[in-house]
């Protein structure tokens, strides 16, 4: 029997003018998986994010979710299907406290939806915020809040409307290291909580990614070079070369 | 602990997110328009005020659009035209009364601001601004056409409607105008401001801020981009029937930019985004417009220069520099000014008794 894959992207493809930011890219991403997408600068990261969630439409390829084409949706119908992402630059909602923020999101048909029987959206919206440990500054203007605190609210949006599929494009990005582990901590944690829901995550920080997640997927110059376990993926050498240039003397 | 926290502080939530004004003001504000009248107003210095009711409405839902939906529209007369014609052409073509024509022009602003609303809020920003510029203009010109005279009476327009007081009888009809209009003012306002401050205005405000992340939401933005415009729509062109009925009639300079600039000039005077400063930005406006600009001419006489005859024309110059002068010297207008002191104010006397709160880093940071 075929089976179904949470995510299935076939032979992907976009263009900007001359340059081929994806190339014929393919990947599945199953129920509960948490997946890893790195690569070097251009690598086309966040094109393929955006790709997925239907900011730029493709020039040829399939993305089924769930069994579904969603090629061609509008960005807030694939959101209300059950994909939900971050931005690599935060962009917060900077005139509305933090927890409105998130009320944005729970005002969503899916956000709505989903909010469990008997609760307000200002409970929900508490309880998202005290999850990414933000409770302290909920009604804090955002145009006032630190980067490292909007970066955990980008998470907290996104989870607003309960997805299917988490991507996180760049979690780490600008973050020090203790900010750095506490993300990590917290993205874990909501692995365990929800153990069905499927987290995609974009970074550069190798060190930090590769200790939560179970598969990379590695992309250079618009295509996919390898993906597989973690430590496989650290030894591969097409990836050190693209990493690290060639010359096998200094890997 | 911190359970408790949240939750105590997302029962005063609304407070915290919008720029509520402490209702004490509000409140004195609406008590000294309700007494006004009988301050021995004369019956010409009563009509200023009257006009003020009606663009205050105009101004207002001006605001829930442009300050804080962030759809920037220079042709709020489009609707305000609209609404006034609609009732007018009613009447004309089938004698119904004030109560039946302003409802029913009411609903049919919804029609037209769906149409108007739909191709032009695809565009953003200042070309936005142009479209919604070009559209009011398009159907004044279409109004004065000369083959289509018989309807809409061309730049004459549609006379002798019938008169707004009709509704309710006080000895003086000035004066019952007045307080209709006021009442209008007051439920519309209050409709107004209590969307801009529910859920659906936190979605609004968002879309101001940043419609991708609005979109990442989940949020259809153009279903709530066309909300505003609606509800916006919808109360403008009750000022328009209003002051149809106040005018007993219609002409085509209802469309007119000058109709429109005056939402713009007024909200700014208020403080854009608010809600309820376009409603003082409005009483300033008309104060100054008919009571204090007109001595100015008087005043220069002594210094024998004469200017009357120019006058008129020069005075949207001088209010565009006064404009000016307010948006450099207080950018969030004169009503979130003296809200911000009062709130000031209070927070001077919270801080013995409570406390600091934690907008008052905020309050700090943004001076």
């Amino acid at each position: 029997m075929l089976t179904i894959h949470l995510l299935e992207v076939e032979g992907l493809t976009k263009r900007f003018g001359g340059l081929t930011a994806v190339n014929d890219v393919s990947l599945q991403i199953e129920e509960g998986e948490m997946v890893g997408l790195i690569g070097p600068n251009g690598a086309g990261k966040t094109t393929l994010f955006n790709l997925l969630t239907g900011f730029i439409k493709p020039d040829s390829g399939t993305i089924k979710f769930e069994g579904e084409d969603i090629v061609g949706l509008a960005p807030h119908n694939i959101v209300n299907k059950g994909i939900a992402r971050t931005f690599q630059v935060v962009r917060p909602f900077r005139h509305l406290p933090i927890i409105a923020n998130v009320m944005v999101a729970l005002k969503s048909p899916r956000g709505a939806q989903k909010i469990e029987w008997l609760k307000t959206m200002e409970r929900k919206a508490a309880d998202l915020l005290e999850d990414v440990g933000l409770s302290e500054l909920a009604l804090e203007p955002a145009e006032n809040v630190g980067h490292g605190d909007l970066k955990r609210l980008e998470v907290a949006k996104a989870l607003a409307t309960e997805p299917d599929l988490l991507m996180l494009d760049e979690p780490f990005g600008g973050l020090n290291p203790l900010e750095t582990d506490f993300l990590t901590k917290s993205i874990t944690r909501m692995h365990l909580d929800e153990p069905s829901r499927a987290i995609l995550i974009v970074e550069h920080k190798l060190y930090a990614l590769m200790k939560i997640v179970k598969r990379v997927i590695v992309l250079h110059q618009g295509e996919k070079i390898a993906e597989g376990k973690p430590e496989e993926i650290a030894k591969n050498k097409k990836v050190i070369e693209v990493y690290m240039g060639k010359g096998t003397h200094y890997a | 602990m911190v359970i408790s926290y949240v939750r105590r502080a997302y029962s005063s939530f609304a407070a915290h997110v919008f720029d509520i004004p402490p209702r004490l003001m509000a409140f004195m504000f609406f008590l000294i328009l309700l007494f006004l009248p009988l301050a021995g107003i004369s019956s010409s210095k009563m009509s200023v005020l009257i006009y003020a009711n009606i663009f205050a409405i105009f101004a207002v839902s001006w605001d829930l659009l442009v300050g804080r939906t962030g759809q920037i529209s220079l042709g709020h007369a489009l609707l305000f035209g609209i609404g006034g014609y609609s009732s007018a052409l009613l009447f004309k073509y089938y004698g119904l009364p004030t109560w039946i024509t302003i409802p029913a022009a009411m609903l049919f602003s919804i029609l037209v601001s769906l149409l108007i609303g739909f191709p032009c809020l695809r565009v953003k920003g200042p070309y936005l601004a142009l479209v919604t510029m070009a559209v009011p203009l398009i159907i004044q010109l279409t109004f004065k056409w000369g083959p289509l005279y018989s309807i809409f009476g061309g730049d004459t327009g549609i006379r002798d409607l019938p008169r707004f007081f009709d509704l309710i009888l006080i000895r003086e009809q000035r004066i019952s105008v007045y307080y209709l209009t006021l009442l209008l003012l007051f439920i519309s306002s209050v409709i107004i401001y209590k969307i801009a401050n529910s859920k659906t205005g936190i979605v609004f405000i968002s879309i101001l801020d940043d419609e991708v992340a609005s979109k990442a939401c989940g949020i259809n933005i153009t279903k709530y981009k066309l909300m505003s415009f609606v509800i916006s729509g919808l109360f403008a062109s009750l000022a328009g029937c209003i002051h149809a009925h106040v005018l007993e009639g219609v002409d085509p300079s209802m469309f007119s930019l000058t109709i429109s600039f005056f939402a713009v000039i007024m909200t700014f005077l208020g403080g854009i985004g608010t809600i309820y400063g376009p409603i003082v930005g409005s009483y300033i406006y008309s104060v100054l417009d008919s009571f204090v600009l007109p001595e100015l001419p008087k005043l220069l006489e002594r210094f024998n220069v004469d200017i009357t005859s120019a006058f008129e024309s020069a005075k949207l110059l001088i209010f565009t520099l006064i404009v000016l002068i307010l948006v450099i010297k207080w950018p969030r207008g004169v009503a979130r000014f003296t809200t911000d002191k009062l709130k000031d104010l209070e927070e001077a006397r919270d801080l013995d008794e409570r406390g600091p709160r934690i907008w008052k880093t905020y309050k700090k940071k943004k001076k």
